[in-house]
């Protein structure tokens, strides 16, 4: 396939023209920048001949700027809108997978780029699956995919194998408008609603990364059977996790081979249990600031600290851009993560980091007093904002650690409940703090502290140890030179 | 009655397993004449779970609450004033503990001995002391608690084993010096407690059968004889026992048998009941006339009818009642709580020894300040809830009253695990039933209702604010059995999770944690212990069905050399470098630490001065020990031996984070390290603080950490078992090939004296004592009975390095379990090159 079909350039030459932006930044991922001059120069020459074309109609002749995008603060998969507003652009074309999450201020048109697809394999395969299953099939895919689906839903068609109903999910629009009101109905991009299933008002409808299926009144989730076709990444994992309870096998598409081993993914759901457990017995929670284009994410991390300050525990947000392990150990008086991001790269694996990294909605089973977990899963904002807040059931028994295996009493709801003034509320801290330090001055007991102050009183450094006694100064002392991977006098020493 | 202190006694029954304790127990609860006499014996009362009956083996310990009033005549032995109220009252209220003997269960025992202030010792006399019957009673000694002995299952030795007289007595003798033995060597004669050893001529062993419901002590017999003799009974109960003889004939007493001489306690004691046994088992009908004549037995109705076998318990539960005897042995020798509280108050009390709260628990003041400590929680009928079972040390607790909670984990001053709730409802725990009951004095054991949902396990309840808690017990046997549970259905988590609070509240000793992998995990101390704990949680506690995995066991992680080469990590910015490397603890010492001999909250010049004289330690490396991990309190040391290393208290803190980490998930597949040392050569530093914050340095040390593990020649550490086998000659040698082909050796193999038994004692690897009991049943034809426990840890043979190890096997299965990389760290991921 060529350039102009995998990356669209008609059609994104049309949306640039058509809402007539003037400077347009092109966000590319890290493995598609190779492409990025080919694309613009192709994209210059498109709008240059649309240019030419509408020129006699209005008159403007101004040039679009075009600006290209990369190395993103946050995930690929997101919009990154400051990055685009430092280029004072006023819409930006993603290209690459895409989370679909929406933005909160500017357009975006999305590029998913089309992967090659062995058609009439997949085909075969999905035929000869719903031979063998007992249940209708529901077709999901990874949106590199969905050039090619009306071909399969063709072929499925004619080799007609199954009377079992096969629901295909459809691809929401391309074109994201950073509009206040995400629950409004999603605009079908033209063309993709094929199968005119969504025509019924009382069907439930689902969307999640960017597909959007719904099923007929009385039919959940778990009725179907779900035939991903894609390859194994974070969609497909976010997927995994939201329908935890469906059976899902995947098509690789590069390997053309059915995967329905997931057992490493099903120890995933508890591995994020057993995090959800550690969380509870957190005391400091940092809330790190993953997103900032995610619409909602600002509501997401008042939610959060509400949600923390309710539950009778200390919350401090950081923003550091990706998170890694050196990054956040740097706060070792957390206890635990929030990761406020959008759906597809909120799944952080923990195992290397000091303290476990869970998603708001982990936070909110964890926090919510009272709240069990069920086994639903939830990674997108928008359903969890939608979502009440738990009814916190007024529980008077306390609360059960299974990681210490035993009784914790959140302390400080009782806390909560004694108002002190400002000052008195200090002094007694710093007492009790002073009061652990001299006790065992020898150990640093971890996961005590209740707030960031008392985690450093607790600390066997404190600063600057200032010796009034010794006050002749120190002489000078010639440092290290060179490079921190091989001070000088150290490559000497390497080569004897 | 409760408010009299003085007359009440708080005991235990313990003994090793099918000693007969809950038979026993019966014959008590039948003088109390809660169950009817003639049942007593059969009926196990105390025994009330289903599952307790089917088996016959007690699974949790039973409370039973008990009135019983002593003769005038037998107030006078009781000598000292705090062991009887002043008005010479002479109802006592005994609260008596029926505990199980299988060593799967001893957490139980444990339980039941700190709330009681005595110990009913039950030995087999035919099996002799055992292993089960040894650690109890060091347990018991160490909570500071008296001992009485009892001899039971004469009836067996009388019947079946047809001993004469003199064996009879020699088996006695021996029995008495093996358990004098264990308490010489655990009390301390000068102690508070005073000269605790049993004596059968001070009256504090009894003999009988439980089965049979007939005991006696030298007191009754000295009863007897002392109108005939003219001598005061406890003069003569002097001569019953040890190197006296009597002369019939010349109806003279000597110290040394002689012509014409015999055993006082043979002649006196002995022959009788041989006599009452030969007449009624070989059906002499008129010399059984004639003895019933004798000792005054008049029979009833029926009764005259039977033979044999009944007609000897009739006559022999008549002649010399088990709760009589047992009653009055009770009430004179063991302590009232105002006598045991005395010396056990330091034991007892965590806090200073003069404060309000020591002082109340001291003289067991019922108007001082509450104390109460909760050992056990028992199931009520009403399900998913506790009655919270201790007892009370100082004060009074009544319903409604306002109290603190305070669990195991309370420190004095701090908010953490400390409620103030009302108590609901005070009740006594009699065996199946419970009485409720307005107040409770200090002395007394009872339940409570509505403190159950603050604690776990245990805990302290008291009325004052400035109470520190009472010691924590300390079990005799570790959770080293794990399984997996999960629910079948995923969807019902919930009702799984509120079935494992309540199993972990149920039992004192089973642990449930959840893995790193999300997997729930029951642990439990041996295999029996784990099948009645799931069985609770499938049908009691979550009443959903749970898949269970295999047991697993853990494992510990260990080096056996020093590191080859220093180690080297630099920090992800490249500017900072630690140089480290791994070396094993000397032998001992993790032990030493395990057991809080040696701690991170000693002083530490101590602690140094012990490291050098004990184990060679360099003198000032052993002042300069930065932490204990994981928990800073593990088994793993991290020492500082660098010199002159600049900023190097700056990142103290997160170096010892790093150690935490790494000794809680080492590398090899994320096990506790055991026994490791690791010193610290060198650290290079940037500068800038800023480039050698925690962010640094923490994941840094880990690496370091994981290298140096990685280069000292990595073990796996496996728990072993300590196994008892009793068994009969011919069955040795199947013990010894199963033993064999499970990797475990025999070192002790000795004959119980004058019986064909054997007692073989084993060590066992944990992991392959799966099914151990059922393969030894099946090649010993159900001759061979083990009793594990869990004893030490020990090196598994093999580098879990090598690829065709059963170790690495084993690295493999542990990894895949918890969801890691399915490959073994290689060292160039911890190691950096210079």
């Amino acid at each position: 396939m060529d350039l102009e079909s995998i990356y669209e350039i008609d059609r994104v030459a049309e949306f640039i023209c058509a809402r007539a932006f003037r400077r347009v930044a092109l966000q590319f991922p890290d493995e598609l920048l190779k492409d990025s001059t080919r694309i613009v120069a192709a994209l210059h020459e498109k709008l240059r001949s649309f240019n030419q074309l509408h020129t006699g109609s209005n008159g403007d002749a101004k040039d679009v700027r075009l600006y290209v995008m990369a190395d993103t603060m946050y995930g690929n998969c997101c919009v990154d809108e400051v990055g685009a507003s430092h280029a004072n652009a006023d819409c930006v074309i993603h290209y690459g997978h895409s989370c679909f999450s929406p933005t909160s201020t500017l357009p975006a048109f999305l590029v998913l780029g089309k992967a090659s697809l062995n058609v009439p394999v997949c085909a075969k395969k999905l035929c000869d699956y719903t031979v063998k299953a007992g249940k209708p099939i529901l077709v999901l895919y990874g949106l590199e995919y969905a050039h090619a689906i009306t071909e399969i839903k063709a072929s499925v068609g004619t080799q007609s194998c199954s009377r079992l109903e096969v629901r295909y999910a459809d691809i929401m629009s391309l074109v994201i408008t950073p509009s206040e009101t995400f629950n409004g109905k999603p605009q079908l991009s033209d063309g993709q609603c094929a199968n005119g299933c969504s025509t019924e008002e009382n069907n439930a409808s689902y969307r999640i990364g960017g597909l959007m299926w719904s099923l007929p009144m009385g039919h959940r989730m778990e009725d179907y059977l779900l035939f991903y076709v894609g390859s194994d990444n974070s969609a497909f994992a976010n997927m995994l996790m939201t329908y935890n309870t469906c059976e899902i096998v995947r098509y690789d598409a590069t390997e053309d081979l059915l995967v329905n081993d997931f057992s490493q993914q099903k120890r995933i759901l508890k591995r994020r249990y057993f995090l959800i457990e550690k969380a509870k017995d957190a005391s400091i929670i940092g809330i790190l600031v993953g997103t900032l284009g995610v619409a909602g994410y600002l509501h997401m991390i008042h939610q959060m600290k509400d949600l923390i300050t309710r539950a009778g525990k200390k919350a401090y947000t950081f923003v550091m851009g990706r998170p890694n392990p050196a990054k956040l150990a740097n706060f070792p008086e957390c206890d635990v993560f929030i990761y406020v991001s959008c759906a597809q790269t909120a799944l952080l694996d923990s195992k290397e980091f000091l303290a476990p990294v869970i998603t708001p909605f982990e936070a909110m089973i964890a926090f919510g007093r009272g709240s069990e977990w069920t086994g639903a899963y939830v990674t997108e904002f928008r359903d969890l904002i939608t979502s009440s807040p738990m009814e916190a059931k007024d529980q008077s028994e306390a609360r059960f650690s299974f990681i210490k295996g035993g009784y914790v009493e959140d302390l400080e709801q009782q806390d909560v409940e004694d108002v002190e003034d400002g000052v008195s509320a200090l002094v007694n801290i710093t007492a009790k703090a002073l009061l652990v330090r001299d006790k065992d001055s020898q150990t640093v007991k971890m996961g005590t502290a209740k707030s960031g102050a008392e985690y450093f009183a607790t600390r066997s450094y404190h600063g600057l140890d200032i010796h009034p006694e010794n006050d002749f100064s120190e002489p000078f002392l010639i440092g290290k030179s060179g490079r921190a991977s091989g001070y000088k006098n150290e490559t000497t020493q390497q080569s004897l | 009655m409760m408010n009299k202190k003085r007359n009440i006694r708080n005991m235990s029954v313990i003994a090793h397993v099918d000693h007969g304790k809950s038979t026993l127990t019966d014959s008590l609860v039948s003088k109390a004449g809660i169950i009817a006499a003639g049942k007593a014996g059969d009926m196990r009362f105390t025994d009330t779970r289903k599952d307790e009956q089917e088996r016959c083996i007690t699974i949790k310990s039973t409370a039973i609450s008990m009135y019983f009033e002593l003769s005038k005549k037998d107030m006078t032995f009781i000598k000292s004033d705090d062991q009887k109220e002043a008005d010479g009252h002479n109802g006592f209220l005994i609260n008596l503990i029926d505990s199980p003997g299988h060593v799967d269960f001893s957490s139980e025992v444990t339980a039941a001995l700190r709330v009681t202030d005595g110990a009913l010792v039950v030995v087999d006399c035919v099996s002799g002391v055992c292993v089960q019957t040894e650690t109890v009673l060091r347990q018991a000694i160490a909570e500071r608690i008296k001992p009485v002995l009892f001899m039971n299952k004469m009836d067996l030795a009388l019947i079946t084993l047809q001993c004469d007289q003199e064996d009879l007595y020699q088996k006695f003798v021996r029995i008495l010096e093996n358990v004098n033995v264990i308490i010489a060597t655990y009390a301390d004669d000068s102690g508070p407690m005073g000269d605790i050893k049993v004596d059968p001529s001070k009256g504090s062993v009894g003999f009988g059968s439980g089965l049979h419901s007939w005991a006696f002590t030298l007191k009754q017999f000295a009863e007897i004889y002392a109108d005939k003799f003219k001598i005061d009974p406890e003069k003569l109960m002097n001569r019953l026992w040890g190197e006296n003889f009597y002369n019939p004939a010349t109806k003279k007493w000597a110290k040394k048998s002689g012509d014409g001489y015999n055993r006082a306690f043979c002649m006196f004691v002995l022959d009788p009941i041989f006599k009452v046994f030969d007449a009624i088992m070989n059906f002499k009908k008129e010399d059984t006339t004639k003895l019933l004549a004798k000792l005054d037995i008049v029979l009833k109705g029926d009764d005259k009818e039977k033979e044999g076998k009944d007609l000897l318990k009739i006559v022999m539960r008549t002649w010399l009642p088990a709760g009589e005897a047992l009653l009055q042995m009770i009430a004179i020798h063991l302590p009232s709580p105002v006598t045991a509280q005395r010396y056990r108050m330091e034991m007892l009390y965590e806090g200073p020894q003069d404060d309000e709260a020591a002082v109340a628990v001291k003289n067991c003041d019922p108007n001082g300040h509450l104390m109460m400590y909760v050992s056990k929680m028992v199931p009520t009928s009403d399900k998913g809830r506790f009655y919270a079972f201790g007892r009370v040390f100082s004060g009074t607790v009544a319903c409604g009253q306002k109290v603190r909670i305070m669990g195991p984990n309370y420190v004095h001053g701090k908010k953490e695990d400390l409620v103030e709730k009302a108590i609901q409802r005070t009740v006594l725990m009699m065996g199946r039933y419970v009485e409720p009951i307005e107040d409770v004095p200090s002395g007394n054991i009872c339940g409570l209702v509505g403190v159950d949902q603050f604690l776990v396990k245990t805990g302290t309840i008291t009325t004052f604010k400035d109470a520190h808690n009472m010691k924590v017990m300390k079990f005799s046997v570790s959770p080293v059995v794990r399984v997996a549970v999960e629910a079948k259905n995923p969807a019902e988590l919930p009702k799984l999770v509120e079935g494992l609070k309540r199993l972990a509240k149920s039992d004192p000793m089973v642990q449930i944690i959840i893995e790193e992998s999300g997997e729930h995990i029951v642990a439990g101390a041996g295999e029996l212990h784990l099948e009645i704990c799931l069985k609770d949680l499938e049908e009691d506690h979550a009443q959903i069905p749970i898949k269970t995995s295999d047991p697993v066991v853990s494992y510990r992680e260990t080096v056996t050399e020093k590191s080859k080469i220093m180690c080297l990590s630099k920090s992800p910015n490249k500017h900072n470098r630690l140089f480290m490397m791994a070396e094993p603890l000397p032998d001992g010492l993790p032990e030493e630490i395990d057991d809080g001999k040696v701690g991170p909250k000693d002083d530490f010049k101590s602690r140094a001065r012990l490291l050098v004289e004990k184990y060679d330690w360099d003198a000032t490396e052993a002042r300069k020990i930065w932490a204990f991990g994981p928990e800073t309190t593990g088994p793993n040391l991290l020492v500082d031996a660098s010199k002159g290393v600049q900023y190097l208290n700056e990142i103290k803190d997160s170096v010892v984070a790093g150690f935490q980490w790494a000794t809680k998930e080492s590398v090899l597949c994320s096990e506790n390290m055991r026994g490791v040392r690791i010193n610290i050569y060198d650290v290079t530093l940037h500068a800038d603080a800023i480039h050698r914050g925690g962010g640094q340095i923490i994941p840094t040390a880990r690496r370091c950490f994981y290298a140096s593990v990685l280069t000292a020649e990595p073990r796996l550490l496996e728990p072993v078992y300590l196994v008892e086998i009793q068994c009969p000659e011919p069955a040795i040698g199947g013990i010894y090939s199963v033993l064999n082909k499970r990797r475990g050796h025999v070192f002790e193999e000795n004959q119980v004296p004058s019986t064909p038994m054997f007692i073989v004692k084993a060590y066992l690897p944990v992991n392959e004592s799966f099914g151990f009991t059922a393969d030894l049943r099946c090649s010993t034809s159900g001759q061979a009975f083990p009793q594990c426990v869990f004893d030490h840890w020990q090196i598994f043979p093999g580098d879990p390095m090598d690829g065709k190890s059963k170790p690495w096997q084993i690295v493999m299965d542990t990894r895949k379990r918890k969801g890691l990389k399915d490959c073994l760290p290689e060292l160039d991921q911890y190691f950096d090159k210079l």
